[in-house]
């Protein structure tokens, strides 16, 4: 018996001794280039590896990767070089402190950027704002307007009030008359949803329905039914693509003739592929992405294409922008400007006047001569509020022939 | 709310319990016959969807050719789990081999996300109007779906009820100790068995990624309801299962017409509670000798 | 790393306390509960909504904890008599329902946009996570001691009984249903007094917190520790919390693995631990402690 014990017990101290031991092995394996010298800067990147944003962070991460070897490749900013460390969320908010505790205390980094839920943001805040560090995100809640006391926030995906205007609006501008609300219950969705409900609304005649659906079902036939009872001429559909594929097919099956507005996250090619031509014809699709022929944009999005093999999304896009938006702010402060410095340059390299820049390159020769930049991001333009939050113009496409299509772009609107 | 929508609803809620008939059906029989609650089911079934995938991308399989194939290696890690596992577990009290499956669900659900990743990915299964009979709408993919679930499981009642290793399978679900003192194989039953589990799962999920998509908490989120409606119709009875999960389908379909998709759950579980107040043995089950 | 380090011993705590709880419902009375993480849900909404309305924190967790107690009430009546299986599946059908109704009712709890700016213990202040820590051990003595305390108790003795023989219990008078619920409540007051610190430590909660594996996770770490050992208990939650988090620096022993997989491999050692320990160390990873004294 106490053979027995004592095994057990040498194994877990072995293995505890183990994670302690490899705790404090030196990160300096993942130094990037060869030619920056100076103090590193380090960036924490805490995106969603698994839960629902699983979908979504690998490519984040990418993005994220993409960015610091381009900044890294031209020098490093202010000749520093870019450190990247990077911690899985879960989409949780519980596990998201602990994340954000390791990438601060342990790896010490000078800000964190990728968040993607806006609970977990939420979650972090206390321990960016105690840390006095930036917290660089693609969430959409209000919430975090109010919340984040110290400037220290910075939202680089429309928030839902801004977003659900931008959907009324579109589908004003179209000749709609009838609309209806179907979306994903969390809390960005819920979000668009009643900002759709309110600026359509405000503008004049109601919705035909409102329907929040939970996530993980297998159909949505009878939550669409509901819907489709009511002869909306156009649903808005606030959704991510596995739900969207759902409802679609099940839309498309049920032959009832009607329009979609989606957000540009789940109108994309994957939905395209996974459902086909025919049903995904006339779909609109709103993003961030004010137009696909704009030089970031399609620098990003070849550059993803090549690493990844994949489509880039919105939120590649964002966490692309957020490295080199930053890079250009250490750049314009200088190699020894403190945190609070850095983050007080965000607004004057991203939002106008100034020259408008595509690359860190380009933007940081500029600064080198004392000239105001003003960089226009892969995902939008990045005139950041007062709140230090995005406020994007749009970009509309279509779904034609199973291609997405730009149509008009419109500006957002607080 | 008008009779149409019912209607439809309630056609929605058929197809559903069809096709959950059969992890239910597998539940059922481990309850029965393994005696415990296995949370590897759910995953089970998002294997097979996966492995449908799989033999289309990579094997240029045809529909039915995937879900065949799709079957067979959920049958496959079915048995291998069976061998590894629960075999050992058998005589140790429920919570071991309820937990032991837990651990087995997160092993293959982690396989799978290894290799696959978090992306969404779709069994490529053509897409085709609804025929529409005055406002009744009817999928013909819903309609193969139904069929096949439909002769999954008549086979294996007429399995169980007309075979020989169908009537041991019973008696070792009955009465463990007399059946092996009468001399029945326990081994080939548990072989049976998990083969079933395994080949009923993988056709589940199948059907599953067929009618939505293909994501790695597919059958997981699909426990609860699977779960409660074996409950509902008795543990152990196959019939019951059946039953029990027709009737949370259609009711959770009608149901959310009133109080809303978000209370589904609720409802189940309250409809559940009375059921076991009222009728603790469930619809079908019988009276078991206290433990 | 001081922080760092303060944070697990704060996550570790609190998980100690959902286990304690956990501990005492089945591997002490034997009922098999896989709807802890309801109480764990009830205790920090009731906590946080208390405190967003200005009531001292003190009084807040108070009620938490009571109303988390309330609750094993009416569920232990309906569900304690049912069979061993059939109660795992109520209590996780129980536990969900709580998630829902505090996702849908939207006026009370904000629904699934969650309360942030819950007030903190002891403010925001540098030192406050370590009196939050220092807090925190405190109670868990406390807890763990009364534990140790009802176990000897003669109450504690009737719930061992139940849990070995329930059938001998009742042929000797007693009614093993009276002392199952009170047995249920007091582990999830436990689990109601988690919540209550997660909810003023973390200042955010939200629904999607409270998920069921979180449950699973409090029975890995009891199962991992021994269930009818309390010092079983803090073991596991020890192993559990350092297993979860030591996981994160795999990625420096294996660099040609990605970031998501690594994430499965986390997932997939829990299941394989899972496994291993119920095939070849089901008392725990320590052995079966000699029975309780006679």
């Amino acid at each position: 018996m106490s053979q027995t014990i004592n095994t057990g017990r040498r194994h877990f101290t072995l293995a505890g001794a183990a994670a302690g031991a490899a705790s404090v092995l030196p990160f300096w394996a993942r130094a990037q280039g060869a030619a920056p010298k100076g103090e590193p800067i380090r960036i924490g990147a805490l995106t969603s590896m698994t839960g629902t944003g699983g979908v979504y962070g690998p490519g984040m991460l990418q993005a994220m990767r993409l960015a610091v070897d381009e900044v890294n490749a031209a020098g490093g900013a202010g000749g520093r070089p870019l450190q990247l460390f990077n911690e899985d969320d879960q989409t949780r908010p519980d596990a998201a402190v602990l994340a954000a505790r390791k990438l601060v205390d342990i790896s010490k980094v000078d800000l964190i950027a990728g968040v993607w839920s806006s609970s977990v943001a939420l979650a972090i805040l206390p321990i960016t704002n105690g840390a006095g560090i930036m917290m660089l995100n693609t969430c959409g809640s209000p919430d975090l307007k109010t919340e984040d006391k110290q400037d220290l926030v910075w939202q680089y995906q429309a928030a839902n009030d801004v977003f659900g205007k931008a959907f009324a609006q579109i589908a004003r501008q179209r000749g709609f008359k009838n609309p209806a609300v179907m979306a994903f219950n969390n809390s960005t969705f819920v979000g668009q949803a009643n900002y759709f409900r309110k600026s359509w609304e405000e503008g004049g005649g109601k919705v035909s329905a409102y329907v929040i659906y939970e996530p993980n079902q297998t159909t949505y036939r009878t939550e669409l039914a509901r819907v489709l009872a009511t002869k909306p001429d156009v649903i808005a559909l606030s959704s991510y693509t596995p739900d969207a594929t759902i409802i679609l097919k099940e839309w498309y099956q049920n032959g009832q003739p009607c329009k979609f507005i989606m957000p540009g996250w789940s109108a994309n090619e994957n939905l395209i592929k996974a459902l086909g031509a025919d049903a995904t014809e006339g779909i609109i699709a709103v993003s961030n992405v004010a137009a696909t022929n704009h030089p970031t944009f399609k620098h990003f999005d070849a550059a993803f294409r090549k690493l990844t093999g994949r489509e880039s999304d919105v939120f590649a896009a964002e966490c692309y922008d957020m490295i080199i938006s930053y890079a250009l702010a250490v750049e314009s402060a200088g190699p020894n400007a403190d945190l609070k410095s850095i983050n007080t340059r965000m607004r004057s390299v991203t939002n106008t006047p100034g020259t408008k820049v595509t690359s860190f390159a380009q933007g940081r020769d500029l600064l080198r001569k004392s000239e105001k930049i003003d960089y226009d991001g892969a995902s939008s333009t990045l005139e950041f509020g007062p709140a230090g939050d995005a406020v994007p113009d749009f970009g509309v496409f279509e779904i034609q022939g199973g291609k997405l299509v730009a149509k008009e772009v419109i500006p957002g609107t607080i | 709310m008008d009779w149409l929508s019912i209607v439809n609803a309630g056609i929605n809620g058929t197809v559903l319990g069809l096709l959950l008939a059969l992890p239910a059906l597998a539940v059922t029989l481990v309850f029965g016959i393994a005696r415990f609650p296995n949370v590897a089911t759910g995953d089970y079934m998002t294997l097979g969807a996966y492995a449908a995938v799989a033999a289309q991308t990579f094997g240029g399989l045809s529909l039915v050719a995937s879900g065949v194939f799709a079957s067979l290696t959920v049958g496959v890690v079915s048995l291998f789990f069976y061998f590894w596992v629960f075999r050992a577990l058998a005589q140790r009290p429920l919570v071991s081999r309820l937990i032991a499956s837990i651990g087995v669900a997160f092993a293959v659900r982690s396989t799978i996300t290894f290799f696959a990743g978090h992306y969404q990915y779709n069994i490529e299964a053509p897409l085709v109007r609804a025929w529409n009979f005055n406002g009744v709408r009817i999928l013909p993919t819903d309609v193969y779906i139904a069929v096949t679930a439909i002769v999954a499981l008549v086979l294996v009642f007429m399995l169980m009820r007309f075979t020989p290793m169908g009537r041991r399978m019973r008696a070792v679900a009955d009465n463990p100790e007399l059946a092996s003192a009468s001399g029945i194989n326990a081994r080939r039953v548990m072989v049976l068995l998990w083969s079933i589990v395994g080949i009923f799962c993988g056709l589940g999920g199948f059907l599953l990624g067929v009618k939505a998509v293909v994501i790695p908490e597919l059958g997981f989120e699909l426990l609860l309801t699977i779960f409660a409606a074996v409950i509902l119709g008795g543990i152990g009875t196959p019939i019951g299962a059946v039953v029990g999960i027709l009737v949370f389908g259609i009711s959770q379909e009608i149901g959310s017409l009133y109080v809303g998709p978000a209370y589904k759950i609720v409802m189940a579980f309250l409809v559940l509670l009375c059921v076991l107040l009222l009728r603790p043995q469930g619809i079908f089950g019988r009276i078991q000798a206290a433990r | 790393m001081e922080g760092y380090i303060v944070t697990i011993s704060i996550t570790i705590l609190i998980y100690m306390l959902l286990a304690g709880g956990l501990s005492l419902q089945y591997g002490f009375t034997g009922l098999i509960n896989f709807g802890h993480v309801g109480f764990f849900a009830i205790g920090s909404y009731t906590s946080a909504l208390l405190a967003m309305q200005g009531v001292p924190i003190l009084i807040c967790m108070m009620a938490a904890t009571a109303l988390a107690a309330l609750f094993a009430f009416p569920l232990g009546m309906i569900a304690l008599r049912l069979r061993g299986d059939y109660l795992a599946i109520v209590t996780l059908g129980f536990s969900e329902s709580v998630r829902m109704v505090l996702q849908k009712e939207e006026w009370l709890t904000r629904g699934v946009h969650g309360i942030p700016g819950i007030p903190r213990l002891f403010g925001n202040g540098p030192a406050a996570d370590l009196w939050i820590l220092a807090t925190l051990v405190i109670v868990n003595i406390i807890v763990f001691a009364g534990i140790k305390g009802m176990i000897k108790s003669p109450f504690g003795r009737v719930i061992g009984a139940i849990r070995d023989n329930e059938v001998a219990v009742r042929a000797l008078g007693k009614d093993p249903a009276r002392f199952k619920t009170r047995s249920l409540a007091i582990g999830a007051a436990l689990a109601g007094l988690a919540g209550a610190f997660q909810s003023h430590y973390l200042t955010f909660i939200s629904p999607e917190q409270f998920v069921p594996l979180i449950t699973f996770y409090v029975w890995m770490a009891i199962i991992m520790g021994g269930v009818s050992r309390l010092s079983g208990v803090v073991v596991g939650t020890v192993m559990l919390v350092g297993f979860l988090e030591g996981s994160r620096f795999l990625r420096e022993i294996f660099p040609g693995v990605s970031e998501v997989q690594l994430s499965s491999v986390r997932f997939w050692i829990i299941g394989m631990a899972l496994i291993c320990t119920m095939l070849y160390r089901p008392d725990g990873l320590f052995g079966e402690r000699k029975t309780v004294k006679k």
